[in-house]
């Protein structure tokens, strides 16, 4: 199992025509993902990835629809990439929303943030999830993935039993690649971007990540600004995650003043410094590693110990 | 992008709010015309964007025309940067109180603050006395109702006829945020006056990056920025922050390069320049490195692990770089992710000696950095391209 995406999700590709679509899209495709129909307005009649080595028996490429609502009427989907331009993100989200579809991921990188709030509030309002945008994306390594994942780079996107989270892209290769190299494998690794307000926030897929039987323990990979490491630190603190969970925080140096990392640092209330988000991982009981290198033997740490109290 | 004071009480006049008469002055003589029409005392406020600017001394109230002139030159004259004076008419104040509107993330709402304590930062009060803050949230699609400002009054003791005021203040700021997708924008203080007004002391306001093609109007200048090199990389969305020390970031991904700031401050080194060209910016490895070299870094260190980035596209746009710029201090690189492989051969070809652990490469660079490199440039343990290295 992993969460969000596995072999038999079916998905729907918006903005497939596109050069990252189209690209991304036959590699979805090769690692596994069930891509069932494709959706580029003016494009409908077009069959594109014809060649690609698909999951799904007997298949001879993807239709493109003019609409998600005519492309899901032929080829039933649980789930929409989304490949969009920012500016036109919030309306692409909406159609999926609109189409029934309750989980999205989008890319794109420069979403207007008031639209952003939207996406988000629109989501909540009818139960689905939105993630991203300004992430890679969903990959369940050696299942399925949704967005943009050089997968084929193993001691990367080596499947396995961790649950990694995170607001990077760079970084995520970085640290999973310790994750990897200290005898750890990912079971799902979710990107929920590097945007002030993302469409999901780490503390709401804890639920999921405590519900997979294939998820042995989490590593959040975080930075300064924002509230969401703070937020999963709640959930721990009250109990209501029980899995051996691992962070590792960016910006501990960061100068006061200095806008660095992604641009996720607005007021909130004085929080949001990585210091206070490591002192307050700390005290809920994650284990923060100081240094990439040094997740691998944090995991190791956090789940004997846990084994230990099982004893 | 943060708009000067005077841009923002531009915004916030034309949307309603009654802000201090005034004029935007850009020397001296101009200072002491304006205090002469506007009267006396007048106020001179310094348009930078640092926060602070009392503490600093960069606002000043002058009693006569030769008193405004002597401050603006002093003013001018200042180690800020400054351009240009906002010459304001001095406000009869009873009282000041604190407003806001922001983005509450995790909501996903608009965030109103407002505080009976103004002029105080609120980031200051949110630590110390978090109970004294009002919030209120308003969904954008369902937008401001004249609840929310009752709510916010409420909580401060604002009545009467000030509270129909107050109402119309806190409609005229949210249409200011929503209109200008704003990341914040603020009154601080907000004025009572003796007089039962409301005026806006101060005002900022913050455009989202993001919205910008909606708002060209908001053209950001050389004097938004506090160096030449931080000017040049914003015109090229290259994301760039100046430091003063030895190691010049040019690193991929704001988490990655975050980290590598992190690791090198860890190993006893100090940054230059925090650069990132990762992103849509993957194949800008020259305006990159060029905005590097004129830093004159003691190292210049590559850090990378992309993915819509391409390895072998960035490795080879670093290999142009250095044979156009011909840097004159180490290069250490670590380039990973799509395509790595043939990134690595196309770094060894030119003489580099790319590795693939960024602690190794932050060890190398930061030793590199404290040894007298230039002197005696240790082949194979540095990393200088082929035929350079020799002294700076």
């Amino acid at each position: 199992m992993s969460i969000f995406i596995d072999r038999n999700t079916r998905v729907i590709v918006q903005g497939v025509t596109g050069g990252e679509g189209s690209f991304w899209t036959r590699h979805m495709i090769e690692i596994g993902t069930k891509v069932v129909a494709g959706v580029t307005p003016g494009k409908e009649g077009l069959v594109v990835a014809a060649d690609a080595h698909s999951a799904i028996p007997g298949f001879q490429g993807l239709s493109v629809y003019h609409t998600v609502r005519r492309a899901v009427a032929a080829h039933p989907a649980d789930a929409a990439m989304l490949f969009v331009p920012p500016r036109f993100t919030k309306d692409a989200v909406y159609e999926a929303l609109d189409a029934g579809i309750r989980k999205i991921v989008t890319i794109a990188d420069g979403i207007p943030l008031h639209e952003a709030m939207q996406i988000r509030a629109a989501a909540r309002s009818c139960g689905a999830r939105v993630i991203g945008g300004n992430t890679s994306g969903v990959i369940s390594p050696g299942q399925a993935m949704m967005g943009m994942f050089p997968y084929w780079i193993e001691r990367v996107y080596k499947p396995g039993r961790v649950g990694v989270m995170t607001r990077s892209g760079s970084l995520t290769n970085e640290v999973t690649s310790m994750i990897v190299s200290g005898g750890f494998g990912v079971s799902s690794l979710i990107g929920v971007g590097g945007d002030p307000v993302p469409g999901t926030r780490f503390a709401e897929l804890l639920p999921e990540f405590q519900a997979d039987p294939d998820t042995d323990a989490v590593v959040i990979i975080g930075e300064l600004g924002g509230t969401m490491e703070e937020e999963v630190a709640d959930a721990l603190a009250s109990g209501f995650f029980t899995k051996p969970l691992v962070a590792f925080i960016g910006g501990r140096h960061a100068p006061a003043g200095k806008r660095m990392g992604h641009a996720g640092a607005i007021v909130s209330g004085g929080r949001g410094s990585a210091l206070d988000k490591i002192a307050a991982l700390r005290d809920a009981g994650a284990l923060v590693a100081e240094k990439p290198r040094l997740v691998g033997e944090c995991l190791r740490q956090a789940i004997a110990s846990r084994n230990l109290e099982s004893f | 992008m943060k708009l000067f004071e005077y841009q923002a009480k531009e915004v916030f006049a034309k949307a309603g709010l009654t802000v201090p008469r005034g004029e935007v002055v850009t020397d001296a003589e101009g200072a002491s015309k304006a205090a002469a029409t506007l009267g006396f005392p007048c106020v001179l406020k310094s348009q930078v964007l640092r926060g602070g600017r009392g503490k600093a001394g960069l606002i000043r109230l002058a009693g006569d025309a030769q008193g405004a002139f002597e401050i603006a030159e002093r003013l001018f004259a200042s180690p800020y940067g400054v351009c240009k004076i906002l010459v304001e008419e001095a406000v009869d104040i009873a009282k000041e109180i604190y407003l806001s509107v922001t983005v509450d993330a995790a909501s996903s709402k608009a965030l109103l603050l407002a505080c009976a304590e103004g002029g105080v930062e609120i980031e200051e009060l949110a630590r110390t006395a978090p109970g004294k803050i009002i919030r209120e949230y308003i969904d954008l699609d369902e937008g401001f109702s004249p609840f929310h400002a009752r709510n916010l009054a409420c909580g401060l003791g604002v009545e009467g006829e000030l509270s129909k005021k107050f109402a119309a203040a806190v409609e005229s700021l949210y249409k200011v945020f929503r209109s200008q997708d704003a990341e914040l924008a603020e009154i601080n203080p907000l004025f009572i006056t003796k007089t039962g007004d409301l005026i806006a002391g101060d005002g900022k306001l913050s455009i989202d990056d993001n919205s910008m093609f909606r708002h060209v109007e908001w053209e950001p200048g050389r004097d938004y920025f506090e160096s030449e090199l931080d000017f040049e990389a914003s015109k090229e969305g290259i994301p760039y922050l100046q430091f003063d020390g030895d190691i010049s970031l040019m690193c991929a991904g704001a988490g990655l390069t975050t980290t590598v700031y992190d690791l090198i401050v860890d190993a006893g080194g100090t940054v230059a320049n925090y650069l990132e060209f990762g992103g849509p910016n993957y194949r800008k490895s020259l305006r990159a490195m060029e905005l590097c070299v004129r830093n004159r870094p003691k190292v210049i260190l590559i850090v990378t692990f992309g993915t819509i980035a391409r390895a072998d596209i960035m490795a080879k746009g670093i290999v142009e770089a250095i044979e156009t710029l011909k840097p004159a201090c180490p290069i250490v690189v670590c380039i990973r992710g799509t395509g790595e492989d043939e990134a690595a051969e196309t770094l060894r070809a030119a003489g580099l000696d790319p590795l693939s652990d960024t602690e190794e490469a932050v060890g190398r660079a930061v030793a590199l950095s404290r040894a007298d490199a230039y002197a005696s440039p240790r082949r194979g343990a540095g990393a200088s391209a082929k035929g350079r290295g020799g002294a700076a």
